[in-house]
C-alpha cells in the first residue's frame, strides 16, 4: 500500500489526458510502466497528488514506419522494442538497448517513455536515442513541439518536458543498410542498471559513424568519429576513440558503482569494444 | 479514495471498490486473499510478486490496483486445481526447486512464461530468464534443473 492519498485517472484518449495534465499539472504525474514511479511512491519518495495513468490511452504504443524514419509511441514496452521487425531491421541498436534492459518482468510492463522521460544518465535508451539521432515529441493541450535529444536530455533526470507536457512519440531515422552497431555495457549482475555503455553505430562506405556514452555525464554524450575512422578500424584510430571517450567522461558521477576515476576508465574500454565490435559487423572493406 | 473497477483473476470475474493507494499485491492477497503472491522487497527488486498481466509476467508491486481495470490476471494459484500440481510444479518439488518457497510463486510463473515463449530453452536462456527473481536459499541450480525437466517432458 502507497501511503499519500492521490487522485487516480486513466484516460482513454491522448486528448482527454492532455486535459487532465493542463487541469491539474502541479502536483500530477503520468503513469507509465510504473517501474520506477511506484517504487519510488512506496518508498515515500515522491508524493503526487494526482496520477494520470497512460495504460488505458489508445494509439500511444507501437511502430510505425515513416519513410525515412520509424516512430515509435511512448508507451511501447521494452519487449515490442527489442523484438520488432521494423526496429531490427532499421535500428537494431535500439533494440539491442531494449532487450539489455532489467529483467523479462521489466521489459514486459516498462516503456520507452518513461524510461526516456524519467533521465536516468546511465538508462539504456538514454544513450541509444541520442547516438541514433531520435527526435522526441511532447504534447501538451493545444500544442506540441519537437525536440532534438540534445534539447530534449537536460541534466540528471531532468527533461525539457514541462509539467503540463507529455512525451508522445520519438521518431529514429531509418539507419543505412550494412550499418554496423553495438552497444557495449558494464554493470554488475545481470539485471542492473549499467554503470557505463557506450553504443557505436557506423554507416558503411565512410556514411556517418557516432559513438554514444551513458552513465559518464549528466546527459547522454555523442561523439562524431567519422573522421577519426577516415583510415578504417585501425589500432591508432581505437587509441584515438578510447581518448576522446576517457576525456568525454571527466566529469562523470561518482556513486555506489563506481568513482569519477573508474567511470573514465571504463568509459574507454566500452567505447574501444563498441566501436571495433560495430566495426564487425560492416563487410569487409565496408568502411 | 476509491475508484471501481472490474478485472478477471484465474478465470473469475471481480467487480471491487479499491483504494487508489493499493497496488496489485494488496488487492490479490488483502482482498481476494490469494497469499500465493508473495511480496519481498516491494520496489520491484525480487520477482517474489510476480503474476501474469493479460498473459504476460510483471511485477505486481509496481501495478497499482485502480489500473488493471479490464484486464486478466494469472496467479499461481491459476496454474493448477487446489491441491494438485502442474507438471511445472512437480518438476520443482521433484528436483527440490526450493527451500523456504518464499520466491517459488514467482520463480514458477517465470518459468512458465519461458516455456510458454520458448519450449525448448537452452540453460543460458533459462537462467535469464528468471533473472528478475531472486531466491536466497537454493543457489538456483536445483531451479535450473526443474525447469530443464519441465522442457524436456512437455
Ligand atoms: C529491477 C529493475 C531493473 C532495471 N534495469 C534497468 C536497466 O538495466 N536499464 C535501464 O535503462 N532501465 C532499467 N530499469 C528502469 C526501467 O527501464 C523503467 O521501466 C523505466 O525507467 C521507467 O519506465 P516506466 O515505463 O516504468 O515509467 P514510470 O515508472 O511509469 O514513469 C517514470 C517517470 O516518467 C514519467 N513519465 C512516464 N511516461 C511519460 C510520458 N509519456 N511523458 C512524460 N512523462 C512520463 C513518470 O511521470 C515518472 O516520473 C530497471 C527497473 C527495475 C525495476
Ligand atoms: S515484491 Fe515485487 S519485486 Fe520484490
Ligand atoms: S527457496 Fe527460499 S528464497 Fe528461494
Amino acid at each position: 500500500m502507497i501511503a499519500g492519498e492521490f487522485e487516480f485517472f486513466a484516460p482513454k484518449t491522448l486528448a482527454e489526458a492532455l486535459t487532465l495534465l493542463h487541469t491539474h499539472h502541479s502536483g500530477c504525474r503520468l503513469l507509465a510502466g510504473g517501474m520506477t514511479l511506484v517504487p519510488v511512491m512506496t518508498l515515500g519518495l515522491a508524493q503526487p497528488g494526482v496520477i494520470v495513468s497512460l495504460n488505458h490511452v489508445s494509439g500511444l504504443d507501437g511502430v510505425e514506419d515513416r519513410g525515412t524514419t520509424l516512430r515509435l509511441g511512448a508507451m511501447t514496452r521494452h519487449a515490442t522494442v527489442g523484438s520488432h521487425p521494423l526496429i531490427l531491421e532499421h535500428a537494431p541498436l535500439l533494440a539491442a538497448a531494449a532487450r539489455a534492459i532489467g529483467d523479462v518482468q521489466v521489459r514486459h510492463r516498462g516503456t520507452l517513455g518513461g524510461s526516456l522521460a524519467h533521465a536516468e544518465p546511465a538508462a539504456d535508451y538514454l544513450c541509444a536515442t541520442a547516438t541514433l539521432g531520435a527526435r522526441f515529441l511532447l504534447q501538451k493541450h493545444g500544442g506540441e513541439r519537437w525536440l532534438s535529444a540534445d534539447a530534449f536530455f537536460v541534466d540528471v533526470m531532468t527533461t525539457a518536458l514541462a509539467p503540463d507536457e507529455l512525451l508522445s512519440a520519438i521518431e529514429i531515422p531509418k539507419q543505412a543498410a550494412g550499418s554496423g552497431y553495438a552497444h557495449q555495457r558494464l554493470r554488475r549482475v545481470e539485471g542492473a542498471f549499467p554503470t557505463v555503455l557506450a553504443a557505436a553505430q557506423i554507416a558503411p562506405r565512410g556514411g556517418p559513424a557516432r559513438l554514444g556514452l551513458g552513465g559518464v555525464a549528466p546527459r547522454p554524450v555523442v561523439l562524431d568519429i567519422g573522421e577519426v575512422l577516415g583510415n578504417g578500424v585501425t589500432p591508432a584510430a581505437l587509441d584515438e576513440i578510447g581518448t576522446r571517450a576517457f576525456d568525454a567522461a571527466r566529469h562523470a558521477l561518482a556513486d555506489l558503482n563506481g568513482s569519477t576515476d573508474y567511470r573514465r576508465a571504463m568509459a574507454r574500454v566500452c567505447a574501444r569494444r563498441a566501436v571495433a565490435a560495430a566495426a564487425d559487423m560492416l563487410a569487409p572493406g565496408g568502411r | 479514495m476509491k475508484t471501481f473497477i472490474s478485472l478477471d483473476v484465474n478465470g473469475r470475474k471481480h467487480q471491487l471498490a479499491v483504494d487508489t493507494r493499493a497496488k496489485l499485491t494488496d488487492l490479490l492477497r488483502d482482498e481476494l486473499r490469494l497469499t500465493g503472491t508473495h511480496v519481498g522487497c516491494g520496489t520491484g527488486s525480487c520477482g517474489a510478486c510476480t503474476v501474469l498481466l493479460n498473459g504476460r509476467t510483471v511485477k505486481a508491486c509496481c501495478v497499482l490496483a485502480a489500473d488493471v481495470d479490464g484486464q486478466q490476471v494469472t496467479t499461481i494459484e491459476g496454474l493448477s486445481e487446489p491441491g494438485e500440481l502442474s507438471p511445472l510444479q512437480q518438476r520443482f518439488v521433484e528436483h527440490h526447486g526450493l527451500q523456504c518457497g518464499y520466491c517459488t510463486p514467482g520463480m514458477v510463473l517465470s518459468a512458465h512464461q519461458l516455456l510458454a515463449d520458448n519450449p525448448t530453452p537452452t540453460e543460458a536462456d533459462i537462467r535469464h530468464a528468471i533473472a528478475g527473481n531472486l531466491c536466497r536459499c537454493t543457489g538456483y541450480q536445483n531451479i535450473v534443473k526443474a525447469i530443464v525437466a519441465a522442457s524436456e517432458q512437455q
